[in-house]
């Protein structure tokens, strides 16, 4: 019998084999496809188990953390909002739905998760210090361009204006997002429950509500741009060579019938501009649609669209097969119509109506290129990552996307925006003078958009400016919806916002 | 009357000069006592590091649990000493130290969720299940010695071959005649429930079978071996020799089809064709067999749905929520193992509570999350080894009954490893049966002691020196009668 005893030792042999090298397949080479098998508790808990990386608001004299994960009982990690509102744009939310749910992630908590989390393969060398170390993985921490005093400035403007608004400042020399605001706005703190039910029911009150409190309107809303526009079309006026300086005459008609229409275009007011061949700073300081809308329609619908997309229009000109910029959140383009030959459009294009549609972040990179003598810097959130212990993983370097205007041309445009706010008679005169501001040097420029059907609704308030004039350090964007006059609407959000700013440096 | 004599004849006819010539063989029972130190210190460490995983703390029962399973497994090794002196030494240490962690994950288990402690609280289990355990074990050891001191020589079960059958077969039939209300478990009617206390009979109708498969086919053996028509090539055996066996298969998959209990029924039929494919070399056998089980497989499954069920999860766990029903158990074990990956997460550190009933059938996927890779491969290999011991005594031991009996048990030891953890792996499809010595359960551990004990019998019995008397005694009395 021991000759079939050593034959059935063998088969015994081989089924342990076999299970040893299936579990090496289970628990090798199965591993990944297992960890992304809907439904794994395992993968879904490992959240809670490590501490996330903070999200800080550095771009100040002052640090402030603005998310953070605490040790709560169940020894469990929750995520923390210090101060929710003002930096819910910013930070978004991070659910317990996490990367399993397209809604479980948002903001920079979404766009930096692999660091926040701690994933990252440049991270692995701490994961493995760790592993041997015996301490939970700890996430890397985001270090913000935002200022915390700017930012709070800016929400608090907003908050206290109370109806749907953005705003947006950027350090104009490097492209760095010092504020970035938007109202009404949601407490990511509600996100962080890790009760399931209690998050669907908290997710489904704010995306049913009417107010769209989830949207963040500095990036992902357009407005029509109104009057602000009139700095592209200046631009490419000067470009082109048709308006020779600041101080050269345009045709500026009390009453300008649009080529081809009927529709007859007015100033505010239906007021005369200067004597009807004013200097460009004139018709500027004023905001002469005529003038403006006939300076537009003389250059031709492709010269003002080929001028608005080196600002950054329609994708810079890409288009929607280009992926869209990214801060890195994701910006929705801003649009003018990329077919603009009709002159009558063309000439309300040029005063920012028609199709024209701007996101407040557009309306704030067209004041910092101005400020930044004409060169337009890539907007950008994340200054460094940081790896728990503090060694820089990461590291952003302002990075210039294009010339869009020569200095020259961009000191005029210094010229007229400051006009606007510095002589008694431009638009933003009463709400942004030296005067009115304490001894602050804004250079900026109105917007008062219609819209809706039939231009019916209530006018969005614009604002686009930088400070100081002379040697600029912040612009600011605001956009109020249904504000009305954007000098009285967004231009005192926007000085709160550079006072805030320039008070500290 | 014949298997007896027979046995007598073989053992004698080999020549006992040779034996005589050679020293004393060692006990060995110096390194067996080694060995047990190192599985109690392992048990003791994985014990302590549960502690620690789970809240940082040496866990408050370190010494109850320690100091009383150290007792019971050195009570162990002094019976050993007097009663099996010559057994092979590694037996008892190897089950010993399976036993020891199967306490501690158990332990493990029964603290999720406790007090601070991480996870989820696991509702079937008691917060003294390991403790109940440590009790379980104390009773099974006891149950070892006592096997030991009662069969002294393999050949006394011989005697009882058809009483040991019989009862074997009756303890498999309860459960399929009680009310499901005294019998049935998680869907499995496979339990005698009265008052609080469970038992699986089925276990110990694996030992009771193997024995009387040992002592039919080591009568019948030579028949089975020689005769039959030879058809296809194959040789098959005649009618009448067939029949008795095919009567307890038969029965045995009855009554297990009517108890709802797949794992234990592939059990008996995979122990009755490894036994008889020891007592007789024949191929042919186990084709007849495999083509039996096959058959008896796919009416199975065309007839019941819960075995259907089986092979659909199996074969798609993933599939069309299947992991939200009825593979959820399955997948959450699948899940838990590659969770571990190759280190695993550390004892206390993983979360085996997500895999309902994971102190059962699926404690070896809460091994996998916890000890990874490395931790599943030492313990499949300290089940080959215990399975490779079982073997080499049933080779090395001369009495045609012993080995069988031991070969057989060693066999079914292996099998039913190789089915519980191929079918929580996925390897093959699940049939619930608990994985010897770590589950949760005292039948389950009380029957694997016995089986330990009875290998140990084979293997003291092959190992130790004839005494002399007997020898000569022997000599005068050959008796050609096989």
């Amino acid at each position: 019998m021991n000759r079939s005893l050593r034959r059935l030792s063998i088969a015994c042999l081989a089924m342990f084999v076999l299970l040893l090298a299936w579990v090496n397949y289970l628990q090798v080479f199965r591993v990944n496809s297992l960890a992304s098998e809907p439904g794994n508790s395992r993968i879904f808990n490992e959240q809670f188990k490590n501490q996330r990386g903070e999200i800080i608001a550095a771009g100040g004299r002052q640090d402030q953390v603005i998310a953070e994960s605490k040790l709560v009982k169940g020894g469990v990690y929750q995520r923390f909002y210090p101060d929710p509102m003002a930096y819910a744009p910013i930070t978004g939310y991070d659910s317990v739905l996490g990367t399993t749910s397209p809604f479980g992630l948002t903001g920079i908590e979404y766009a930096e998760n692999k660091y926040l989390a701690g994933s990252a393969s440049n991270l692995a060398v701490y994961n493995l210090k760790g592993l041997f170390t015996g301490h939970s993985r700890q996430g890397a921490s985001v270090y913000l361009t935002i200022d915390p005093k700017a930012q709070a400035a800016a929400y608090d403007a907003l908050a206290a204006k109370g109806i749907p608004a953005a705003a947006v400042a950027i350090n104009p020399s490097t492209g760095a997002i010092l504020a970035l605001a938007s109202y009404p706005t949601f407490n990511p703190n509600r996100y962080a429950t890790q009760d399931t039910n209690q998050l669907a029911k908290i997710d489904a009150r704010y995306r049913h509500d009417p107010s769209r409190p989830l949207d963040n309107r500095a990036l992902n809303d357009t407005f029509p741009p109104g009057s602000t526009f009139k700095i592209i079309t200046s631009s490419a006026g000067f470009g082109t060579g048709r308006v020779g300086s600041a101080t050269s005459t345009i045709p500026a008609p009390q009453f300008y019938r649009l080529p081809g229409s009927t529709h007859v275009l007015t100033n505010d007011g239906d007021a005369p501009c200067g004597d009807g061949h004013p200097q460009i700073i004139f018709a500027f300081t004023l905001s002469c649609n005529t003038a403006f809308g006939k300076l537009g329609a003389t250059l031709g619908g492709q010269t003002l669209v080929s001028y608005a997309q080196m600002f950054g229009f329609n994708n810079f000109g890409q288009g929607a097969s280009a992926p869209p910029l990214t801060i890195p959140l994701p910006v929705t383009p801003s649009a003018i119509p990329p077919g603009l030959k009709d002159p009558a459009e063309t000439a309300n294009s040029a005063i920012g109506q028609f199709d024209d549609a701007v996101t407040p972040l557009q309306e704030a990179m067209m004041a910092a290129t101005v400020a930044n003598h004409g060169v337009l810097m890539r907007p950008y959130l994340v200054q460094e990552i940081r790896a728990p212990d503090q060694e820089v993983v990461q590291d952003t370097q302002p990075v210039q996307i294009r010339r869009v205007i020569s200095s020259k041309v961009a000191g005029y445009l210094t010229a007229m925006m400051e006009s606007v706010t510095h002589n008694p008679s431009g638009t933003a005169y009463f709400t942004a003078s030296p005067s009115a501001t304490g001894g602050l040097d804004i250079a900026g420029k109105t917007g008062t958009a219609q819209n809706g059907r039939n231009n019916t609704n209530l006018n969005d308030a614009v604002f686009t400016c930088f400070a100081p004039g002379s040697s600029p350090q912040i612009a600011v964007a605001v956009i109020v919806k249904g504000g009305g006059f954007g000098a009285a609407a967004a231009a005192p959000i926007a000085v709160k916002i550079i006072q805030a700013y320039l008070g500290q440096h | 009357m014949s298997a007896v004599s027979r046995s007598v004849s073989e053992a004698v006819t080999t020549p006992p000069g040779g034996l005589r010539a050679v020293a004393l063989p060692r006990s060995r029972r110096g390194s067996e006592l080694a060995m047990l130190g190192f599985a109690i210190a392992i048990m003791a460490f994985a014990y302590a590091s549960v502690g620690f995983g789970l809240n940082g703390h040496l866990p408050s029962g370190l010494v109850t649990y320690v100091v009383g399973f150290a007792v019971l497994v050195l009570a162990a090794h002094l019976a050993v000493r007097w009663l099996a002196p010559y057994a092979d030494p590694l037996l008892l240490p190897l089950a010993a130290l399976l036993n020891g962690l199967g306490i501690v994950m158990i332990y493990r288990l029964q603290e999720s969720g406790i007090g601070n402690n991480p996870g989820a609280v696991i509702s079937t289990l008691t917060t003294h299940a390991a403790l109940t355990q440590l009790l379980y074990t104390a009773v099974s050891i006891v149950a070892f010695i006592a096997t030991l001191a009662l069969v002294r020589e393999p050949r006394v079960l011989q005697r009882y071959t058809y009483t040991l059958g019989t009862i074997g077969l009756v303890l498999l039939a309860i459960p399929a005649l009680l009310p499901a209300s005294h019998s049935a478990i998680n869907g499995a009617k496979a339990w005698i429930i009265f008052g609080g206390v469970q038992i699986e009979p089925g276990e110990f109708a694996k030992i009771l079978l193997a024995i009387f498969f040992a002592g039919y086919l080591v009568s019948k053996r030579d028949v089975l071996s020689l005769a039959g028509r030879r058809i296809l090539g194959i040789d098959l055996p005649r009618g009448r020799d067939l029949g008795p066996v095919l009567v307890v298969w038969a029965a045995s998959l009855l009554v297990l089809v009517f108890e709802s209990d797949i794992g234990t029924s592939a059990l008996f039929f995979g122990l009755f064709l490894g036994m008889l494919y020891i007592a007789t070399a024949r191929t042919s056998w186990l084709l007849i067999g495999l083509l039996l089980f096959l058959f008896g497989a796919e009416v199975t499954q065309a007839l019941f749905h819960h075995v259907g069920e089986r092979f659909t999860i199996w074969l798609h766990p993933f599939a069309h929520g299947n992991q939200y029903g009825n593979a959820f158990q399955l997948v959450q074990g699948l899940e838990g193992m590659a969770f571990g990956g190759i280190f695993g997460t550390g004892l206390g550190q993983g979360e085996p509570f997500h895999v309902p009933l994971v102190q059962s059938d699926f404690i070896i996927t809460a091994f996998g999350e916890e000890l990874g890779l490395t931790g599943m491969m030492a313990l499949l290999l300290i089940f080959a080894l215990l399975v490779q011991r079982g073997l080499r005594a049933a080779v090395a031991v001369r009495d045609p009954f012993a080995k069988l009996l031991a070969g057989g048990l060693a066999f079914v030891l292996a099998l039913q490893v190789f089915v519980i953890v191929g079918g929580v792996t996925q390897l093959i499809p699940l049939t619930g049966i608990t994985t010897p010595f770590l589950s949760q359960g005292g039948s389950s551990l009380l029957a694997s002691w016995i089986v330990i004990a009875l290998i140990m019998r084979v293997s003291d019995t092959a190992r130790k020196p004839a005494p002399q008397p007997i020898q000569d005694e022997g000599l005068t009395q050959v008796v050609r009668a096989g």
